[in-house]
């Protein structure tokens, strides 16, 4: 008893410092050994993924119901929009069918290999986060919905980031603006490539463009498929400020208000994921491929 | 017997309420550009548990918390767990100056708290990403962190008369 007073109080004493000694210890190791970590996080978001996703759906549902109230008051300026778009898309409809049968016949002639087919898996944004360090969102799918490290996440409008760790039955999307995203990028129509890297802000970098480069603001860009991580001719976003000769790119997809996501399953070739298979088993080559696979550059 | 669960269950709320306010902070609000400067809601509840109960906020609860949140955020692993801590080592000394004061005062006290744990933050996304970010979003996180306290200070302060036994 008189031994364990003092030890009692030599632990109060010391437990901050100690404490404070491992969190900066784990911030450098974090930044040398990042796959020990992200493994650690990953097994952490698994164990909390249900009930995250729990807590996310009555946001969802008031976000919905703020959203449709939005929508009962903009009803007659937005139905005529939508009539004038209509209308337009029509005609864009008949062009794209034209061009669609036209293209397959020149292929045909041209004994192009055909595209791969390409599955998806829908998931909802179970959590999201910024601060200074990350712009990514944890999505409510895993290796057991057939998701894989490298695989990219879309929305209707565009490309939102990608797949970059992966548990059981979560995984963690890294977005466009994140300063360790990098995307093969090439501008529709001019085909020149570039690539386009996050910095934590809205809106990322164009960089790495040919020397003379004829890139303006307005100009669309889409993936370019190098590096074969993304396939080609995914919509990303649109050039729309240049400062200090920095192309500033805004991603059509709605980085900030995401629900939604659709994980593009690329490199499976139309296989798709097979729900029931065992999950030990899946889970365990999940982690494993996410540990010995480096990021694609 | 009942009764001494009941009791060392509230023991464990300041540790959970700042657990779930960790939780909240990284929900997926829809507002546009929120989770950019989203409020760092687990920094009010370490504030106010080390000025209220910090006998029931230990320096391990703190580290468990910014783990916590440093997991779910996807930020390296340790960066909350420091800022948290290193706010328990700031506040704890000075907590008799808050806690009979009025409240404007511990919101003061919160403020410049929350500006220095945000700044500090900054510096250091900064320094891994080998630039200066932008410090717009910072700023905006700070005015949405102090203007969030009164709310998070309110319930954690109904929490503690209706449940955590006093000292």
């Amino acid at each position: 008893m008189r031994l364990a007073v003092p030890i009692k109080t030599i632990g109060q004493r010391f437990a901050l410092p100690i404490l404070i000694f491992a969190s900066i210890v784990m911030v450098v190791l974090g930044k040398a050994d990042t796959l020990l970590f992200e493994r650690i996080r990953i097994v952490f978001a698994d164990a909390v993924s249900p009930m995250l996703a729990a807590v996310s759906q009555p946001v969802a549902a008031v976000d919905r119901l703020v959203d449709r109230a939005q929508g009962a008051f903009a009803l007659y300026s937005e139905n005529a929009q939508l009539r004038q778009d209509n209308a337009r898309l029509l005609q864009w409809q008949h062009v794209a069918q034209g061009l669609s049968v036209e293209n397959a016949r020149l292929r045909e002639l041209l004994k192009l290999a055909p595209d791969p087919s390409v599955s998806f898996v829908s998931t909802r944004v179970i959590a999201n986060s910024g601060g200074s360090f990350v712009r990514s969102v944890l999505v409510d799918a895993g290796s057991r919905e057939g998701l894989a490290r490298g695989q990219a996440a879309i929305t209707g409008a565009g490309l939102v980031g990608r797949v970059t760790e992966v548990g059981d039955r979560a995984a963690r999307v890294l977005l466009l603006t994140d300063r360790n995203s990098s995307v093969p990028v090439a501008v529709d129509g001019s085909r020149e490539r570039a690539m386009l890297v996050g910095d934590n802000s809205d809106r990322p970098r164009l960089r790495y463009l040919p020397a003379r480069s004829t890139v303006k603001i307005g100009d669309r860009l889409v993936t370019s498929g190098d590096g074969g991580v993304f396939p080609p001719g995914l919509p990303i976003g649109v050039v729309v400020d240049i400062d200090d000769g920095a192309l500033r790119v805004e991603p059509y997809a709605q980085l900030s208000r995401l629900d939604y996501l659709r994980i593009v399953n690329y490199g499976l070739a139309g296989v798709l994921p097979q729900p029931v298979a065992p999950r030990a088993a899946k889970a365990s080559r999940g982690i494993r491929e996410s540990l010995t696979h480096e990021p694609a550059p | 017997m009942t009764r001494r669960r009941e009791w060392s269950a509230a023991r464990l709320l300041p540790t959970v309420t700042t657990l779930v306010l960790a939780v909240f902070s990284v929900l997926p609000l829809r507002f546009p550009d929120y989770a950019a400067v989203a409020p760092l809601l687990a920094l009010a509840g370490v504030f106010y548990w080390t000025i209220y109960r910090p006998d029931l906020l230990p320096p391990i609860a703190v580290f468990l918390c910014g783990i916590t949140l440093d997991l779910l955020s996807g930020a390296p692993l340790g960066v909350a767990a420091l800022v948290f801590l290193l706010t328990r080592v700031v506040v704890l000394p000075q907590r008799h100056f808050f806690v009979d004061r009025l409240f404007p005062f511990v919101w003061g006290g919160f403020t410049l708290l929350a500006a220095a744990a945000i700044a500090f933050l900054w510096l250091l996304g900064s320094f891994f990403a080998g630039v200066l970010l932008d410090m717009r979003a910072a700023t905006l996180q700070w005015v949405l962190t102090v203007a969030s306290f009164p709310a998070v200070a309110y319930l954690l302060m109904r929490v503690q008369r209706a449940f955590v036994p006093s000292a």
